[in-house]
């Protein structure tokens, strides 16, 4: 078979955000891309409730193998593709570990509580600066506001699917993409989709 | 071909592949995608997929097309089957005849749902074979066979699985499709004791019948592909599992590097357990462990069989929740059995190293401000709960409301003003109210109020209804009509004009039955707030019989709502008072749209124009009228 | 003063049973609002000082400041409060025709400060059926279409709270003695608020001894006249000892005696029977139906009736010397029962560790009222 594809196997990706941001969207679609390629990937997930402005997460097992535990076992996460910055705070406390890796959205969405007055919210310095240290690599990028640029703010999670492609951390080839997106999504909005995604790779190289 | 899919993917994909024909559901998660599906392919595939008004309706629609010979699937969530019991009950005596599969999808940890049932003991309740899917091959792969083994036994086959089986994905392979027609035809004429053209009843003296099918599944249960063993002949520690714990299991007992120690028997077949095969991996040991989730149901099952096999197995040493080992209460993840097999086998493990989980966990603690779940921005239910609330607080007699189950349960917390005082089941909420409104001759003079959903509504409120209006309880009950289930992900009820297959179909109309039933009936619309609030205070003090007033405004989550903002909103910073006097920040802390920021710096609110979906609302609230309202 | 915020005004006044529905309280913000006669707090505000607190009547009321800062002179409990003279009055040629209680003056002093533009609207109690209800008048028919007594409170200062909020800058106010006691406080900036102004030019005072709680009320009324037809209530002088409901079909009459059973029990604690904070005040005349008593207090009220008088629209006479030795004994009396009450629960100056009193007074005055 020659190189093994992936870095570890399996290799633990976990999607998260908020209720609402299209977390379950983009894990299928970059599970949908793996299985193509070839490879095993065992998705677990959390919603219902959660669309209600709650925490989601997306657990993603890619491995040659086959099937794993839909759940990743505390500390065994090798990289936390975030869509909001304090949700990948909060992972990093129950799934992080020294050579975990994190991609970020950087744009908050405050949690009820905050908007109430009731708690806090951090800065995004208070955020970056532990959480480089705490990890193997850390990026933070503007999807959010680059996805307003181009009139929907759901395009974010397409430009972090990008960025996580430039990562090298998975096989994640833009021909794959192209597929599985089109089989997702109307025709129309297909070249839009390609530039996100693009835009995504361009966003991590200058992070 | 690998293809992946969710869980709930797969159950409908076996269905498919084994030649189902009519499949019924009520929504409820996570069991509401299997319907979904089918419902999507309905018209290619011809056959028949029904969103009933409740669970005990979906199970009878879905037993008709069995007793007529076609096989047919019944889909719900843990709390459907209870509410299906009775007819469950009575549909195991009287058997099936095309193949019948019973789906029950449970909620460990109740993620989303207002309690932690297994409605595994139904299957031994009523007794008919039960299955347990361990991955998602499984998923598809049992479904099939359990329409087989349905026929064979001539009753219908319960399948149990779990959210993270129903809700998890992975790679699955996909068998052919079955072509051809299927004729239904109900045969009656035949004596009583002919299962396949005698009337289908139940009767007492079927009951062994129902033991005789019983062990006949058993007996193919002994041979079944659906149970596995992996490990050593002789293990250390027997660990015995099922659905997705198996998952668990296997990759804790390979992080452990105890898989020369722990074999795992992964069962399948999970009522009645097939003794023999219990008998071989129970002998192998003196040590097992039991991995489930929810009630201990295969644990004593267990041991059951093992105190009946003693003598000749030996005494065992059982690990599960009754040793604590296993928690009794929460969902179960891959770190539960870490934890269990580390202190069995006396192993040491560290998920991290303790440094960097203090860290974490500090930074987590202090960075990363809790989410709690709210209702939507722009949703009815919020400008709904402001009214009821405040309603109730004019009206000063200490007046409460009986919740029930959907989006609205939350009002139980902040994002519905901590309004709902009671929650049970479905319906529930107008059957307390019904009875709390009886209590006036014992001096109870507080109003009574409950709310419930459309799809609710029709779900199980209406004996409720009927109930109050008979016997003369003076309760309000307040339909929340938002055009959907919309909890569940905005399925159809039979208060719309479209069904699950996307037909049109004709609408009941809610505010009609409800005055055909001779309660005093009012409409609103809930985001007019002051025409709200006026209707609820003047059906509190209606003391004559029952009352309804239907509050309608589509989801936040509908087409309707979804295709376009109604408003676009701004604060004006000038005619903000923040914190002051005259204010004390209404908007931001006690309504709590997610739509709307406090913004710490100007000492003011702004509209958040990302989440903001311009229903207006917020605009009616602000005492400054602060909050500008401009049409889209 | 000490003033607190809405979270006490709840503790020491709504949960005590003490709260009489005044409205000082309503209209500042979203948090206090009035239905049937009720006040409610919508929702917990975290304001530490609040408005509310500040003008409630029945909390922390420094009697001795207010006294010094609306009349410059101490509180000395005196019964009918500070006074520069009381005669008797009647309305005028000048006010046209209406339905007034007895002599029509607090109408007549109503529309003549408006005819004159010492006001430029008047907060007023109407009724809606048997409910009273605040209302902002605007004309001389306006004001008249207010006139009668109402026998149960009503939350008139939450009009008068709208109207400063709309920017009402000269805002007459008739107001029973604790209405009257809040909008004292309120003209007095209790919370110093920067380039105020006095937004009250003229405040009349009603006399009043109880007031009846306006659901228990319609609990009694609704058992015996459909109270979607009621038109106005009466309780004639003595010695009728009657309270008469007007409908649409007639006239019906009920025992005082039942009625007074329906009273608000804060209307024991009240220390004031002739609404000493006013401008003016205005009560019965004992014995006559067709006049009234009229108090004056400050500069204004002077001025204003004397101007009233003048303009044709008040006819003032002497009072007589046993009728203003009745309502002196009556008036402190009032005084007597309510302070020793108050004292009895605590709420006499009570000192700051104890918790929060309801009223203050010097020894001397606490000393001529108890006698």
């Amino acid at each position: 078979m020659g190189q093994p594809r992936l870095a570890k196997d399996p290799y633990n990706l976990i999607i998260t955000g908020v209720g609402g941001q299209g977390n379950v969207m983009a894990s299928r679609v970059l599970g949908n891309m793996l299985v193509r390629t070839g490879l095993s990937v065992t998705i677990g997930e959390t919603f219902g409730s959660s669309q209600r402005g709650g925490s989601v997460m997306s657990h993603l097992r890619i491995s040659e193998k086959g099937t794993w535990s839909p759940q990743i076992p505390k500390g065994q996460a090798d990289l936390i593709m975030a869509l909001e910055p304090s949700e990948a705070v909060r992972l990093l406390a129950s799934y992080g570990n020294p050579k975990v890796k994190v991609l970020s959205n950087n744009r908050p969405i405050y949690p009820v509580d905050v908007i109430a007055g009731v708690a806090t919210y951090p800065s995004l310095e208070e955020i970056i600066q532990p959480v480089k240290e705490l990890t193997s690599a850390a990026w933070f990028i503007p999807a959010t506001d680059e996805a307003l640029k181009m009139g929907n703010p759901i395009y974010s999670n397409i430009i972090m699917l990008g960025a996580l492609a430039a990562t090298d951390a998975l096989p994640m080839e833009t021909e794959v993409f192209k597929q599985v997106i089109s089989e997702f999504l109307s025709e129309d909005k297909l070249d839009l989709n390609l530039k996100a995604y693009e835009l995504g790779g361009e966003l991590l190289r200058q992070a | 071909m690998e293809y992946m899919a969710m869980g709930n993917e797969a159950f409908a994909r076996g269905a498919l592949e084994a030649g189902v024909k009519v499949a019924a559901g009520y929504p409820g998660t996570p069991s509401s995608e299997i319907i979904e599906q089918l419902s999507r392919a309905a018209k290619q595939a011809g056959i028949y997929v029904e969103w009933s008004v409740n669970e005990k309706l979906a199970l009878e629609v879905a037993a008709a097309a069995s007793f007529a010979e076609l096989r047919s699937l019944a889909v719900m969530k843990q709390n459907g089957v209870n509410v299906a019991s009775d007819f469950l009950l009575h549909l195991a005596t009287s058997g099936t005849r095309g193949g019948m599969v019973l789906i029950a999808c449970e909620d460990p940890g109740a993620l989303s749902s207002v309690n932690e049932g297994d409605a595994r003991t139904f299957a031994k309740l009523v007794e008919i074979p039960l299955l347990e899917p361990g991955d998602f091959q499984e998923a598809k792969d049992m479904t099939k066979w359990a329409f087989e083994l349905s026929e064979k036994i001539r009753n219908l086959v319960m399948m149990r699985s779990v959210t993270r089986m129903s809700h998890a994905s992975g790679n699955v392979r996909f068998g052919p499709l079955p072509s051809g027609e299927a004729k239904a035809e109900y045969k009656y004429s035949g004596g009583l004791l002919d299962p396949n053209t005698g009337p289908v009843t139940a009767g007492g003296y079927r009951h062994r019948f129902v033991l005789e099918k019983l062990k006949k599944a058993v007996a193919l249960f002994e041979e079944s592909p659906f149970n596995t063993y992996q490990g050593p002949e002789k293990p250390a520690l027997l660990l015995i599992t099922s659905s997705a714990c198996y998952l668990y299991s296997r990759e804790a007992a390979r992080i452990l590097d105890v898989e020369d120690k722990v074999g795992i028997l992964k069962l399948g077949t999970t009522w009645p357990l097939p003794p023999n095969l219990l008998k071989k991996h129970l002998a192998s040991t003196d040590n097992i462990l039991i991995v489930e989730e929810v009630m201990p149901f295969m644990e004593e099952n267990v041991k059951v069989l093992a105190a009946e096999m003693a003598a000749e197995i030996g005494i065992k040493n059982f690990y599960g929740k009754k040793s604590e080992h296993i928690p009794s209460v929460g969902e179960l993840n891959p770190d539960v059995v870490l934890s269990a097999l580390a202190d069995i086998l006396d192993v040491g493990y560290e998920s991290v190293p303790a440094e960097y989980a203090k860290k974490t966990g500090a930074l987590a603690y202090t960075k990363a401000p809790a989410r709690a779940l709210t209702f939507c921005p722009g949703c009815p239910h919020r400008a709904s709960f402001w009214s009821i609330h405040n309603a109730l607080e004019l009206d000063a007699r200490k007046g409460f409301v009986c919740g029930d189950i959907g989006c609205y349960t939350m009002a139980i917390g902040p994002t519905g003003f901590n309004t709902v005082k009671s929650v049970h089941s479905m319906g529930s909420g107008a059957g307390l109210a019904s009875g709390f409104a009886k209590l006036r001759q014992f001096g109870m003079e507080q109003p009574v109020v409950a709310v419930c959903g459309d799809s609710t509504f029709f779900h199980s409120a209406i004996p409720a209804l009927v109930n109050a209006v008979h016997h003369k309880a003076d309760f309000t009950l307040i339909v929340l009509d938002n055009s959907g289930t919309a909890m569940t992900g905005f399925q159809p009820h039979p208060g719309l004009t479209v069904n699950a297959m996307n037909d049109e179909v004709p609408a009941l109309d809610i505010a009609e039955i409800c005055r055909a039933m001779g309660a005093k009936v009012e409409v609103r619309d809930p985001f007019n707030l002051e025409e709200t609030q006026n209707a609820l205070n003047q059906l509190l003090e209606y003391k004559e019989g029952a009352k309804v007033l239907i509050l309608r405004q589509p989801c936040a989550l509908s087409p309707q709502r979804k295709a376009g903002q109604k408003f676009k909103m701004q604060v004006d910073e000038a005619l903000c008072l923040g914190e002051t006097c005259g204010c004390g920040r209404l908007c931001t802390r006690i309504f709590r749209c997610p739509g709307l920021v406090w913004d710490q710096e100007k000492g003011i609110s702004r509209i958040d124009e990302v989440i903001c979906v311009g229903c207006g609302v917020c605009a009616d609230i602000c005492p400054q009228q602060a909050i500008k309202r401009e049409v889209a | 003063m000490r003033i607190f915020g809405s979270n006490e005004l709840k503790e020491d006044v709504l949960a005590k049973g003490l709260c009489i529905g005044c409205g000082a309280c309503i209209n500042l913000c979203p948090y206090f609002r009035s239905y049937k006669g009720k006040t409610a707090s919508l929702f917990p505000c975290t304001v530490e000082k609040g408005r509310c607190f500040a003008y409630c009547p029945k909390v922390e009321v420094d009697l001795e400041a207010l006294s010094e800062q609306t009349f410059g002179r101490p509180y000395d409990g005196n019964p009918l409060g500070t006074y520069r003279a009381i005669k008797t009055a009647r309305a005028g040629k000048a006010v046209g025709a209406g339905q007034f209680q007895a002599g029509g003056t607090v109408s007549a002093l109503m529309c003549f400060a408006l005819s004159q533009g010492i006001v430029d609207a008047a907060v007023l109690t109407g009724r809606e059926e048997l409910l009273p209800v605040p209302r902002l008048a605007r004309t001389a028919e306006e004001v008249l279409s207010c006139a009668a007594s109402k026998y149960t409170a009503a939350p008139t200062l939450s009009a008068l709270n709208e109207a400063i909020k709309a920017g009402g800058e000269r805002l007459g106010v008739v107001a029973t003695p604790c209405q009257t006691l809040a909008a004292a406080l309120l003209r007095q900036n209790p919370m110093n608020e920067e380039n105020f102004r006095d937004p009250i030019s003229l405040l009349v005072g009603l006399f009043c001894t109880w007031s009846l709680d306006y659901r228990a009320f319609e609990a009694y009324v609704a058992g015996r006249v459909d109270i979607h037809k009621v038109r106005k209530v009466d309780i004639p002088p003595p010695p009728a000892e009657v309270l008469e409901i007007y409908t649409d079909n007639g006239r019906i009459t009920v025992p005082l005696d039942e009625v007074r059973t329906l009273t608000n029990d804060t209307c024991g604690y009240c220390l004031d029977m002739t609404a000493e904070f006013s401008d003016l005040s205005v009560g019965v005349l004992e014995g006559r139906t067709d006049k009234n008593t009229l108090i004056i207090r400050s500069k204004r009220g002077e001025e204003v009736a004397s101007a009233a008088e003048k303009a044709g629209y008040l006819v003032l006479e002497e009072m007589p010397t046993e009728s203003l030795e009745h309502l002196r004994w009556a008036a402190g009396n009032k005084k007597k029962r309510a302070l020793a009450r108050i004292q009895e629960a605590g709420r006499l100056n009570t000192a700051e560790e104890a918790g929060r009193a309801m009223v203050r007074m010097n020894a001397d005055a606490i000393a001529a009222i108890l006698g």
